[in-house]
């Protein structure tokens, strides 16, 4: 351990402390309107803190009543889930093979920079296509059509993320085990995908919360209860002549929850997930 | 029979060929070490060996076979590579046993082959360790094993013991010596390292640019070098060379009046009036007592390193600087004139183009 003079450490724990206010501030606000009675957020001056608590917009959006808001809301959250569910689960399984065939074949790596090209453009410039496509195979207003969207979003970037993954599994390895006897899908079953693991649970997180948040696309391309995803439901909270503040960040809040909850889960594998490539075993 | 032959392999990638043309053959129980420094081809030999490379010509024989083409599970070798390659996610026993697994060798035979080497190897105790858990040393010896567990007909080596501190090397070395001592295996064995080589080999092939510059013993590697690349490569601190004319019956050191006699050996290849490069081992000096018997040959003393065990003596003879290994406790003088010999059979002669040995066949 260093030494470290005394106001260094407090200027350490000082910085960390900002750092941690400046990101939390957001979300900890979010919270306080989700829960401060609606004359508190127009009053003026403004009530930074609830003049006592109220828990109504939550029981308003989570009501299971037919034709509600509520219904509304959590059919959104259904087909969220379902959406950045399936993208995600069929960006991996098309990541996986891609960014191994790049990881070891250097030679056809031009391929994923062509497809990293296309990735640039903006979204605007693909969505007419993308419309007339989707139509044509009736997958307009479709949770399956909405998630094939996604999945041209997401393979990309996952491919990207799981080829430095493999790129930080020695080759040597797996040349140790073909020397060994094992068979391509015995090295890739039993070394290979195991060894990658913390990645693909990096990659699929990532990838989950850029369908979750995906708004453009979904807004476009869906119309309705069948596949109206979270943000266009919580972007329609906002549309109407008199927008209830609180009631968007209750959603905002109830939005954030799924992916908060993934994370915690996936905590140690993320961690570890990040660090992998400056960090050999 | 040989149990490897390898025939006139070529590999080229592009334009750039980095093996022009390799011939060995390799008796059963033959410890070859392929020794080079970094980019001579000896790891890619090793590989093409392996089946990790295809050759561009030439073949490979294993016990009669060739293998080129074939699958390295097909070829019956193993393999130990220089970061150890272990699989990380495995214990050491099922690192050990992973070969005989793939080859559907059933549980209770392949724990009992998987025990048996770990206790030739001491790892016993290790055995249900992660690969991360394990001191270097440690490591290498799990590395060894897994190709030890398989009995196959030859053993590949790729720098295994660069990885590893000086000590611990050394310990290895000897590990692998004894191993191979007890086991008679045959062995292709990677390395830069010219002690390594020295000690372990059976043969030796020194390498440099694609190409086999002396296919030997170390015994004749380190006596009769075949180019002034091994002389200057193997010995340490390696050879003097200094270039000399030829002068009928003598030898003349370039800028001094030092004359040496021109040994028998070389009489029928050198060419009178000739340049030729002459290579004296350090170790081969030593201080000229009177009525000593040898070649003498006159040096201003310039350093003294004492190393331990030896005297590391550097002096000038005329504009060129010779280098010498005493006994520790010689008594110099940095600066003095002192009179050097040597026995006539220590000195070498090569061409100063091709770089060859001037010695007759």
């Amino acid at each position: 351990m260093e030494r470290q003079s005394r106001l260094f450490s407090v200027f350490v724990h000082a910085s960390a402390l900002l750092l941690a206010a400046v990101i939390l501030a957001p979300v900890v606000w979010l919270f306080v309107m989700s829960i401060s009675p609606a004359a508190d957020l127009s009053a003026k001056p403004l009530n930074w803190w609830p003049s006592d608590i109220d828990l109504s917009r939550y029981r308003t959006l989570l009501s299971a009543v037919e034709n509600s808001a509520g219904a509304a809301f959590v059919a959104s959250l259904v087909n969220s889930l379902q959406v950045a569910g399936m993208a995600t689960l069929a960006a991996i399984v098309v990541a996986v093979p891609a960014a191994w065939a790049v990881s070891r074949t250097p030679a056809v790596s031009w391929s994923l920079y062509a497809v990293i090209a296309t990735y640039m453009l903006p979204p605007v410039a693909l969505a007419v296509p993308l419309y007339m496509g989707l139509a044509y195979f009736g997958l307009l207003n479709s949770v399956f059509g909405l998630a094939l969207v996604y999945l041209t979003i997401l393979a990309p970037f996952t491919t990207w993320l799981l080829k430095s993954g493999f790129d930080a599994i020695p080759r040597e390895i797996e040349s140790a085990a073909m020397i060994d006897g094992a068979r391509l899908d015995q090295i890739l079953r039993l070394l290979t995908l195991p060894l990658a693991a913390p990645v693909m649970a990096t990659s699929a997180l990532f990838a989950f919360l850029l369908a979750w948040d995906e708004f453009f696309y979904a807004l476009l391309f869906t119309s309705d209860l069948r596949a109206k995803t979270l943000t266009v439901a919580i972007a329609d909270l906002a549309g109407g002549r008199v927008s209830d503040y609180g009631l968007i960040a209750t959603a905002g809040v109830l939005a954030a929850l799924p992916p908060v909850l993934i994370g915690l889960v996936m905590q140690r594998a993320l961690i570890s997930g990040l660090t992998s490539g400056g960090v050999k075993g | 029979m040989s149990a490897l032959e390898i025939r006139n392999i070529q590999k080229r990638y592009g334009d750039v060929e980095t093996l022009k043309g390799i011939d060995i053959a390799l008796e059963s129980g033959e410890f070859l070490v392929l020794l080079g420094s970094s980019g001579c081809g000896k790891s890619t030999l090793l590989n093409i060996i392996a089946g990790l490379a295809e050759p561009s010509g030439g073949d490979i024989l294993i016990g009669e076979r060739s293998i080129v083409g074939a699958h390295p599970k097909d070829r019956d070798i193993a393999m130990v590579f220089q970061s150890y390659a272990l699989y990380p996610n495995m214990s050491v026993a099922r690192n050990i046993g992973f070969g005989l697994e793939m080859r559907k060798v059933p549980p209770a035979e392949r724990e009992k082959a998987v025990r048996e080497t770990a206790r030739l190897l001491q790892i016993e105790n290790l055995l249900d360790r992660r690969p991360s858990q394990l001191s270097g040393g440690q490591r290498q010896r799990v590395a060894i094993g897994r190709a030890l567990v398989r009995n196959p007909r030859v053993f590949l080596f790729d720098e295994p013991l660069s990885n590893l501190d000086a000590k611990l090397r050394m310990e290895m070395r000897t590990e692998l010596k004894r191993l191979h001592q007890m086991l008679k295996t045959t062995v292709v064995y990677v390395t830069h390292d010219q002690i390594e080589a020295m000690t372990l080999a059976t043969r030796i092939a020194v390498m440099r640019d694609g190409r086999i510059e002396q296919l030997g013993t170390p015994a004749e590697i380190y006596d009769r070098p075949a180019t002034l690349y091994v002389a200057g490569f193997v010995g340490s601190p390696p050879m003097n060379i200094l270039d000399a004319e030829i002068g009928g019956d003598q030898l003349r050191i370039a800028g001094s009046d030092e004359l040496l006699p021109l040994p028998q050996d070389f009489k029928r290849t050198a060419v009178p009036g000739g340049r030729v490069k002459i290579g004296i081992r350090p170790e081969a000096l030593r201080l000229a007592n009177a009525g000593a018997s040898g070649v003498r040959l006159i040096a201003d003393v310039e350093v003294m390193e004492l190393t331990g065990p030896e005297l590391v003596t550097t002096a000038k003879v005329g504009e060129q600087r010779v280098t010498a290994c005493l006994p520790p406790r010689t008594p110099l003088i940095a600066g003095s004139t002192q009179v050097f010999s040597f026995e006539e059979a220590a000195l070498h002669l090569f061409d100063p183009e091709s770089g060859r040995s001037l010695r007759a066949p």
